[in-house]
């Protein structure tokens, strides 16, 4: 008789244990010890979704439903978020995307706290500086509030930015490393991840130019740029023109597990994201023009094992939409 | 005498070349292990210290004592030393090169009974007469010619000078002559002009046994702080450069500094900042036989505003969280790392933004450099900078002052499918640049990356072809 009871008390434990290492609210009415007090809510109080413990405020929510749903949430303000681009190139897209998402954060504090960027000697030489001006017309990050370091060796960038995550005083910590290092393996990423969830501040891991490895991030994104949205005037959208730009967002690893693609747009007059409008009528397929042979830069990084069609031909990528339908199909 | 002559005296002489560089360094690697006698130390030409000891010598048992160790230990470690201590820079010169002037009796006797003739060398105060007049006029630190002048007219001593009426003696030989005698005698003030700037506070602990392990001097760093920090809290002061000095057993000194951006009294947060410190120059310090006397020295000190506390304990600003962080970032991985970008006044768009390290903006960030969010509003820039620009290959313009069709980068090729633009941005003529007007374009490729391309010069313009940059990417 005692024997499923004790089966039952081991299973919760379990469950409990599992929920505690992703850093999540074990499914109990109680905030459990170790979380952040600043995530919980003032009272105490732990509101339910779908049967899962939720917490209020834990996410930056970019308040599209299908978006934040597929992200279980929004992305987590006291975790580490893995961004991914698929090719150099696409550097600005990634960073352009994570500082949209810091622009939403900000929005919600009361006293700006400032952000650092860290990266490796020569990367920035490679993907380009972060350039003040820009950030405060599109994001509205002002240049006092933006640190930016660049360390000789990948072993003093992160220490820094573990240091940094655990500071407690940044608002977030964007790290941006290109491929895969050794040096930042599952234990590496685990630390920042640990550091980020006790501080409660988020930390943005750019990856240029890797392949998706084991990480302790609960979410990867794949980040690739999309078409601009027009600008719009009183009379209507001008043709031709160059508006909000576009981010095709790939939900690579999340908790939900809804390996889902969005396409969004960033509007720097209301900061906020927006869904965008699919490849306009004036714009023609959204395809490069450069199909492999001649002049195409390299394929990021390895042909990845996951059985996903799609990413093994990077730089072919099709329009956002059609993604999800093939990978049901497949 | 030449080489040929010294040879033919002593066949075994061994000729070595004279190297003033490594003399210098040399003399200067003593200087700095004087300091643990003084911190007012000085070099005097190329063979000789002063050290100014007002003040020091009571804390190693007077001058008979100071300076018995000092020779003791620079006897161990290999140097045969002249020392002279007088009331006056020129009386202790005289003596010191006195002692010397007659080593005919000569080393050996010196190095078998050396106190005997170090004897002389101490000069009581209202004495430097008596210790001046019989000496030669090599006493005076006089210039050879006036030297020879002198010994011409048959005055041969100091004290045969000191006899002359002292009106005729300058209108011939100059007020050189006057002016070194006064020195030595002391009726004319004349200070040294130390190395190192004194700190203001400095705290040191020496050791019987010597110190080996870098763990046990990171401790002492907190020992020494609090030391430290009852001397800065009298003086309402914090620190805002820190100087630990290691002084090795065999004469070598390493001096490891860290700065703070703001003033600093907490002996943890010294520590702390010591331990990043050690933490990248560890490997570098050669422990050797360890170290036999350690000083922290407040080298800048600035005015320490009290903060009040709250009833938690916790002080309302939080500011110190970050200038710590920036400040350990700077122990550990130097200056330049971790910066700030500031506005600056230009139009050009890679001028129009100046880096300072955090610590230096820290403390002075006037809300007039802050850029205007309206200002900014109305032009699209890139949020990466490529620095410098790169080169794009056009092959030609659909219009000719119009935006390129297709561009290459990177060796790759691109196909614009939309722009906007052109921005024209001409140079700065005021400054002396004589840079071509750049028109930049936004571009977006089919792929919907968004390049900021420019090109530099017109067609058509004295027949050279434009060239064209991609200067950054937008998000």
């Amino acid at each position: 008789m005692a024997k499923p009871a004790m089966a039952r008390e081991a299973f919760f434990a379990l469950r409990q244990e599992i929920a505690r290492i992703e850093g999540r609210l074990a499914d109990r009415l109680e905030v459990p010890a170790g979380v952040h007090p600043a995530a919980a809510l003032p009272s105490g109080m732990v509101t339910r979704r779908n049967g899962e413990a939720h917490q209020q405020d834990a996410c930056i929510a970019t308040g599209l439903e299908a978006f934040d749903g597929s992200l279980g949430g929004g992305v987590p303000k006291a975790a580490l978020t893995e961004l991914h681009g698929r090719e150099g190139r696409n550097a600005g897209a990634v960073a352009g995307f994570a500082l949209g998402l810091i622009s939403l954060l900000l929005k919600g504090l009361s006293v700006i706290e400032p952000i650092v960027w860290i990266s490796v000697a020569g990367f920035f030489r490679e993907a380009g500086h972060p350039y003040a001006p820009g950030l405060l017309q599109r994001f509205g990050i002002a240049p006092q509030h933006l640190l930016v370091a660049e360390t000789r060796k990948l072993e003093e960038a992160l220490w820094l930015a573990e240091e940094a995550a655990s500071l407690g005083r940044l608002a977030a910590i964007i790290l941006e490393l290109p491929g895969n290092p050794q040096r930042l393996d599952l234990t590496a990423t685990r630390r920042l991840h640990r550091r980020a969830v006790i501080s409660g501040r988020p930390v943005f891991l750019l990856r240029q130019l890797a392949r998706p490895e084991p990480s302790a991030a609960p979410l990867r994104l794949v980040v690739s740029p999309a078409p601009a949205g027009l600008r719009k005037l009183l009379t209507g959208p001008l043709a031709g023109s160059i508006g909000p730009p576009g981010f095709t967002v790939d939900v690579s690893k999340s908790p939900t597990a809804r390996n889902d693609v969005f396409l969004l747009e960033w509007n720097d007059d209301e900061h906020r994201f927006e869904y965008g409008q699919p490849a306009s009528a004036d714009h023609g397929a959204v395809v490069p023009a450069t199909r492999g042979a001649e002049g195409a830069a390299a394929a990021s990084g390895a042909v990845l094992a996951l059985r996903r069609p799609l990413t093994s031909a990077p730089g072919h990528q099709l329009p956002g939409r059609q993604r999800p339908e093939d990978l049901r199909a497949g | 005498m030449g080489i040929a002559d010294a040879r033919a005296m002593h066949p075994a002489i061994d000729v070595v070349e004279q190297d003033i560089a490594a003399d210098r360094r040399l003399l200067e690697g003593l200087a700095d292990w004087c300091d643990r006698y003084t911190p007012l130390v000085a070099l005097e030409g190329t063979e000789g210290l002063f050290l100014d000891i007002t003040g020091c010598a009571h804390l190693f048992g007077g001058e008979r004592a100071m300076r018995d160790d000092m020779l003791t230990r620079l006897f161990h470690q290999g140097f045969a030393v002249c020392c002279g201590v007088a009331s006056t820079p020129g009386a202790a010169w005289a003596a010191s090169r006195h002692t010397r002037a007659d080593p005919s009796p000569d080393c050996a006797q010196a190095r078998a009974e050396p106190r005997a003739d170090w004897k002389r060398a101490i000069v009581a105060p209202g004495r430097e007469e008596a210790l001046v007049a019989p000496l030669p006029l090599s006493a005076l630190r006089l210039d050879l010619a006036t030297r020879d002048g002198l010994e011409s007219v048959g005055l041969r001593t100091v004290g045969a000078v000191l006899d002359t009426p002292r009106a005729p003696l300058a209108r011939r030989f100059g007020k050189a002559v006057l002016l070194r005698l006064d020195q030595a005698l002391g009726r004319v003030e004349e200070s040294i002009s130390p190395r190192l700037p004194v700190p203001p506070l400095s705290v040191e602990r020496a050791f019987a046994e010597p110190l080996v392990q870098l763990e046990d001097i990171e401790r002492l760093v907190l020992a020494l702080g609090a030391a430290l920090k009852q001397d800065l809290e009298r003086r309402g002061e914090g620190a805002r450069k820190l100087d630990l000095l290691l002084f090795r057993v065999d004469g070598v000194v390493r001096r490891i500094s860290v700065g703070a951006s703001r003033p600093l009294r907490n002996p943890l947060l010294m520590q702390r900042l010591f331990r990043e410190r050690l933490a990248t120059i560890g490997e570098t310090i050669e422990t050797g036989y360890g170290f036999d006397l350690i000083r922290l020295s407040a080298v800048q000190v600035a005015r320490f505003d009290s903060m009040q506390m709250d009833l938690t304990g916790a002080a309302g600003d939080h500011g110190d969280d970050m200038a710590l962080f920036a400040d350990r970032v700077r122990a550990r991985l130097g200056e330049g790392v971790l910066m700030r970008q500031a506005p600056a006044e230009s139009h050009i768009p890679e001028r129009a933004v100046t880096m300072a390290p955090v610590a230096a903006a820290m403390a002075k960030f006037s809300p007039a450099t802050v850029l205007s969010a309206a200002a900014a509003r109305k032009r699209d820039r890139p949020i990466r900078l490529f620095k410098p620009p790169e080169y794009v290959d056009v092959t030609a313009a659909e219009v000719p002052e119009g935006p390129p069709s297709h561009f290459r980068w990177r060796r790759a090729a691109y196909t614009v499918a939309r722009a906007e633009g052109p921005e024209r941005i001409a140079p700065e003529w005021w400054c002396e640049d004589d840079g071509q007007a750049r028109d930049y374009f936004r571009v977006e490729d089919t792929t919907g990356r968004r390049y900021w391309l420019y090109r530099e010069g017109f067609y058509g313009a004295d027949g050279m072809q434009p060239r064209w940059y991609v200067h950054g990417m937008f998000a």
